[in-house]
């Protein structure tokens, strides 16, 4: 029995005894953490087929200099803690109610959420801008073709031929502005050309026709004039007067050419 | 005494695609001295093309005129072209003076062998007693003193001839050759 009381009163000794205990200090010295740098692989650029590929230029990741410093951690400080408890043993005994371990009365800790992505470190590279490079083949020089859009006659044809088979008009002389003198020694010539009396004769022209190669000879009352068709000898005939008359008695015509004054 | 004078009538046609033209020379009385033509000159489509509107004043007063003027035996003092195509600019021949005649309904001028100045480029000649007077246009390349000069040679061989008379005989010949040459 009494050593039953004896264990009981051992038993609440220690656990006074640890109740009342400074808490045991241990001193650690905690190690730095070490950033490991990691090397990455250059970027493999792919060609693409008819294209130029592209120029890889490998470049290391500069370290980040943040992730290098060693955050030291702080030692424990102890302290001694004053407690009332000793002073008021003496005098009063205070019943400790436990309270059991509750799982409401558990502080949450807030969990830090982890970053959805992991943020990049470093510089941009800038934005060069792309070189361009030609890469078709040049055109061949085009084939010119020379056509000359000149028009050109041929050499001219004489037509003379065609010119001769037309007649040519060939108008009266006014004989009133011929010189009375000239005239009458026309009129004389008529007279002995033709053998007929002056008064059975009407002027119908005086023309100036080649004294050679007419070839035909018409008159053309209405118009005061004759049409002739001439030679190839006309052309190079000297001009002579040539009087046309018609014969009152017959209506025959006449004519004779003239001798120049 | 004076080389008697010659007159050069130039005509050109067209007939169907093709282009001919023809000249006669004659003398003061009317009568041909010489007469030329030229064979149809038929234009490609592409010289049509290229030529535009200018196909027909080119060829008739670059081609034709010049080739024929270039055949004639001996060269004329005035040149007679119809009043149409001077009228529509000529650029052709400078070496003599070009000009068109043209009958006219006015009034008689008050003497034979008078000239009246109409315009910078245009006479009236009575070259006929009591008839209508003669217009003459001429081209742009014929200053006033040539212009003198061409009046009185056209009053010379007006008394004897009728002067738009022969471009008509031009005319008749090339249809006359073109029917039988076709």
């Amino acid at each position: 029995m009494l050593g039953k009381v004896r264990h009981a009163v051992a038993d609440a000794a220690e656990t006074l005894r640890r109740l009342f205990a400074d808490p045991v200090v241990h001193e650690a010295a905690a190690e730095g953490f070490h950033a490991m740098p990691r090397v990455f692989p250059p970027l493999a650029g792919v060609a693409h087929p008819g294209l130029e590929a592209l120029a890889v230029e490998a470049q290391a990741m500069p370290l980040v200099n943040e992730a290098l410093r060693i955050h030291e951690l702080a030692p424990f400080q102890a302290r001694l803690q004053a407690e009332e408890g000793w002073a008021r043993w003496g005098t009063e005994a205070t019943v400790l109610t436990m309270t059991p371990l509750r799982s409401a009365g558990a502080a949450g800790v807030p969990v830090p959420p982890l970053p959805r992505r992991a943020g990049s470190r470093g510089y941009r590279e800038p934005i060069r801008a792309p070189q361009v490079r030609g890469a078709l083949e040049p055109l061949g020089e085009a084939r010119t073709r020379r056509l000359v859009p000149a028009l050109e006659a041929g050499p001219a044809r004489p037509g003379m031929e065609a010119m001769r088979a037309l007649p040519v008009p060939i108008p009266a002389v006014d004989i009133q502005r011929l010189p009375k003198g000239l005239w009458m020694r026309y009129s004389l010539q008529m007279v002995r050309s033709t053998g007929e009396n002056v008064r059975n004769l009407e002027v119908l022209g005086l023309f100036h026709l080649p004294r050679k190669g007419v070839v035909d000879l018409r008159h053309d009352a209405r118009r005061g004039r004759i049409l002739v068709r001439l030679g190839a000898e006309a052309a190079a005939s000297p001009r002579t007067p040539f009087i046309l008359v018609r014969r009152r008695s017959d209506g025959a015509l006449l004519s004779c050419y003239l001798e120049e004054a | 005494m004076a080389d008697p004078i010659k007159l050069a009538y130039f005509m050109a046609v067209k007939e169907g695609a093709s282009y001919l033209g023809g000249m006669m020379v004659t003398d003061t009385s009317g009568i041909p001295l010489d007469f030329r033509y030229t064979e149809p000159i038929t234009p490609t489509r592409l010289q049509t093309i290229l030529y535009g509107k200018s196909l027909e004043p080119h060829l008739k007063e670059e081609v034709i005129q010049k080739t024929l003027l270039k055949e004639l035996k001996t060269a004329p003092d005035l040149l007679i072209l119809g009043a149409t195509e001077l009228a529509g600019g000529w650029s052709g021949e400078v070496r003599f003076p070009v000009l068109a005649v043209q009958k006219t309904q006015e009034q008689p001028l008050a003497r034979l062998g008078d000239v009246f100045r109409a315009g910078p480029r245009d006479l009236l000649l009575q070259v006929s007693e009591g008839a209508a007077p003669l217009r003459v246009m001429f081209a742009a390349s014929v200053d006033a003193a040539a212009q003198e000069q061409a009046a009185q040679k056209l009053l010379e061989a007006g008394y004897h001839m009728d002067l738009t008379e022969p471009l008509e005989r031009v005319g008749a010949a090339l249809q006359s050759l073109v029917i039988k040459e076709g």
